[in-house]
């Protein structure tokens, strides 16, 4: 088991390179240049020609890369070039803030798309099946914008339950922070639960139709246990592989929701960034989101492994 | 062959089903099975020989399934007239099923000591380490080796051979009274097939457990049966005590199953064949469904739907209007 998922941390490194590798070159191969709008107005060559030197620009670009690279690696990704400030301290800021909505957001999908997915496999073509379809289909029809500004609309503005905008840190208020992230990750939420419903419902009607659901009726055994431990167990599988990829995406940060709501997330910095050419900001946001993407993917393989036996001796 | 006069521990009779408005598929179909006896039931695929097993389980969805009619008398309770929870407390106690297909029947997440133990403490109330003790002690009679550390092992880790006798532990854990297996070896290798056989009827003489062995292999039928019913088309043909249906087969039908029977030992001839095709439900004659492949077929058969009536000497009873045949038909021949 160690030795496996330590096999699987091995075979991270090189994809992390890779990543390296892309997130570096892909800036280079933007149009417009940084340098021009940090030496401002004039244009000065000189200053121009400092910048260039101070920055590692007329290096080739493996040696760029390898600058960046070692300066990555000790936790520094560089200044971002629009707030003067270390992207470094920008990350750590909204990191934080992303990972919250995430799990939070995940938390929504997972406890409104697995039930009903469920339900829905196990009562197949019945009018249970049909409403949690259309209400499955609806959730993924209605835009996140339009869920989000209703629900500031009627739960903040009318009836006041909660707050309509903000962030607050757990650390700071935990029952404030989860109140004042509960609407945005509803929002979010409830779009994924949809698509999360869809692939639990089909793999567990898979499932239900295995030789070993009937032995496990043949046994005696009541729904319950057939459905929630035989069958269940069985249709993890996809489920989870889903649920890792779904959360690797929310890590890129949610630009719409976090617009509606004023989250100060990674959403609204990456766009940021790309609008103001503000590379280095780009670079750190798009590797840590590369990481989080490996992170979970390793994390489903480790899952899969406490799931099915038989990947256990491979 | 314990004595016909002990009470049947199933009485099936008049039993049909169909999955779609329309013709029956199983159509009036009855048999009985006696403690420590075997009935073989026969017949090739489509024949409605599985669904009738799965029906008796209380194991076909119902719908699309529909039980037309039928009663099935099982400790003096019909099992089409329980309720699910009631059919849930005997099965995998009083009646077990094992299946044809070892290499999935099993649940590949649980170790084998996990699916076992859980069928015995689903119908007894036993403490944990009892229930594995019991499981255990199954592991040993269905003769794994090594049994102790099969316990902790996955199906994954066993040949299909280990896996069924697996099954058959788990379904004889509870002692039922009546054991349906459906075709248990036809997915094995030849040399495991006996011995699977073998392990069945050496349990069976040991428990007194009924057995309904459901099976296309006359092979099979000739090695286990006391009893057989041979099935055509949702009709049970021809029925009767193992000996007369081999030695003297009164049905069209059967007489040709034999006749397509390969033998070891000196060939005489090509292998016989039963022409035609089983016709589609909805194109099935309301009379004898053998008829429009029956080499014997006169006017009466397709008029009605014959009986199984007792030929000689009353156990051995078949489905056919010209039954026993060298009778009616001497003249002809």
């Amino acid at each position: 088991m160690a030795q496996l998922i330590l096999r699987r941390l091995l075979v991270a490194i090189p994809t992390i390179i890779i990543v390296s590798m892309l997130v570096f070159s892909l800036q280079k191969l933007l149009p417009g240049d940084p340098v021009l709008v940090m030496a401002g107005e004039e244009r000065d060559p000189q200053v121009i020609e400092f910048l260039r030197e101070k920055y590692h620009l007329n290096d080739p670009l493996p040696v760029q890369y390898g600058y960046w690279v070692a300066h990555v690696l000790q936790g520094d990704f560089g200044i971002s070039l629009r707030t003067d400030t270390p992207v470094t301290t920008l990350v750590a800021q909204k990191l934080p803030v992303t990972i919250q909505l995430a799990i939070m957001a995940m938390i929504v999908a997972v406890v409104i798309g697995v039930p009903t997915g469920i339900l829905s496999a196990v009562r197949k073509g019945t009018l249970v099946d049909y409403g949690a379809n259309v209400v499955a289909l609806s959730g993924l029809s209605i835009p996140n914008f339009w869920l989000g500004i209703l629900l500031i609309f009627l739960v903040s503005v009318k009836l006041g339950w909660l707050p309509a905008s903000g962030y607050v840190p757990p650390g700071e208020d935990l029952w404030l922070s989860i109140k004042t992230m509960l609407m945005p990750s509803f929002v979010l939420g409830t779009a994924l639960a949809a698509t999360l419903m869809r692939h639990t419902r089909s793999a567990m009607i898979g499932v239900l139709r295995s030789d070993y659901i009937r032995t496990a009726r043949a046994k005696g055994l009541r729904q319950g246990k057939v459905v929630y431990k035989h069958a269940l167990r069985n249709a993890l599988v996809p489920i989870v592989t889903l649920l890792t990829l779904l959360f690797g995406e929310l890590l890129g940060g949610a630009v719409l929701t976090e617009q509606i709501f004023t989250i100060p997330g990674f959403g609204k910095l990456v766009v940021d960034a790309v609008f103001t050419r503000d590379y280095a900001v780009v670079q750190g946001i798009v590797l840590c989101t590369a990481i989080g993407f490996i992170a979970m993917n390793l994390l489903a393989d480790v899952l899969y492994i406490l799931i099915n036996p038989r990947l256990r001796g491979a | 062959m314990s004595g016909m006069e002990s009470d049947p521990v199933l009485a099936l009779s008049d039993f049909s089903l169909r999955f779609a408005p329309g013709k029956n598929l199983v159509d009036g179909v009855g048999f009985e099975v006696r403690a420590g006896e075997t009935l073989c039931i026969v017949g090739e695929s489509g024949c409605g020989k599985s669904v009738t097993a799965l029906a008796l389980m209380g194991l076909l969805p119902v719908p699309p399934a529909d039980i037309v009619s039928g009663t099935a008398l099982f400790e003096g309770r019909d099992l089409f007239r329980l309720s699910e929870a009631e059919l849930s407390d005997l099965r995998g106690n009083r009646i077990s099923m094992i299946f044809q297909e070892p290499m999935t029947s099993l649940n590949p997440a649980f170790t084998v000591g996990d699916q076992l133990t859980e069928t015995v403490r689903r119908h007894r109330r036993l403490p944990a380490a009892e229930a594995s003790a019991v499981a255990l002690d199954m592991l040993k009679k269905v003769r794994i080796p090594a049994p102790e550390k099969r316990m902790t092992d996955y199906p994954h880790q066993m040949s299909g051979g280990m896996r069924q006798r697996v099954m058959i532990a788990m379904a004889l854990a509870n002692a039922p009274k009546l054991l349906i297996a459906d075709e248990p070896t036809t997915a094995l290798d030849v040399t495991i097939q006996a011995q699977i056989l073998q392990l069945i009827a050496q349990l069976q003489e040991e428990t007194g457990t009924a057995v309904i062995m459901i099976t296309h292999d006359l092979g099979v039928v000739a090695e286990v049966a006391d009893h057989v019913a041979v099935m055509y088309a949702g009709h049970v043909v021809e029925a009767g005590p193992v000996e007369a249906i081999f030695d003297d087969p009164q049905h069209p039908y059967t007489i040709g199953l034999m006749g397509a029977m390969p033998s070891l030992g000196r060939r005489s001839g090509k292998l016989a064949t039963i022409r035609g095709t089983v016709p589609p439900i909805e194109r099935m004659p309301d009379a004898c469904r053998f008829m429009p492949r029956c080499p014997f077929a006169q006017n009466k058969c397709a008029e009605a739907v014959p009986p199984l009536a007792p030929v000689g000497d009353g156990v051995h009873r078949a489905a056919c209007w010209y039954a026993p045949l060298e009778k009616h038909f001497a003249e002809v021949a």
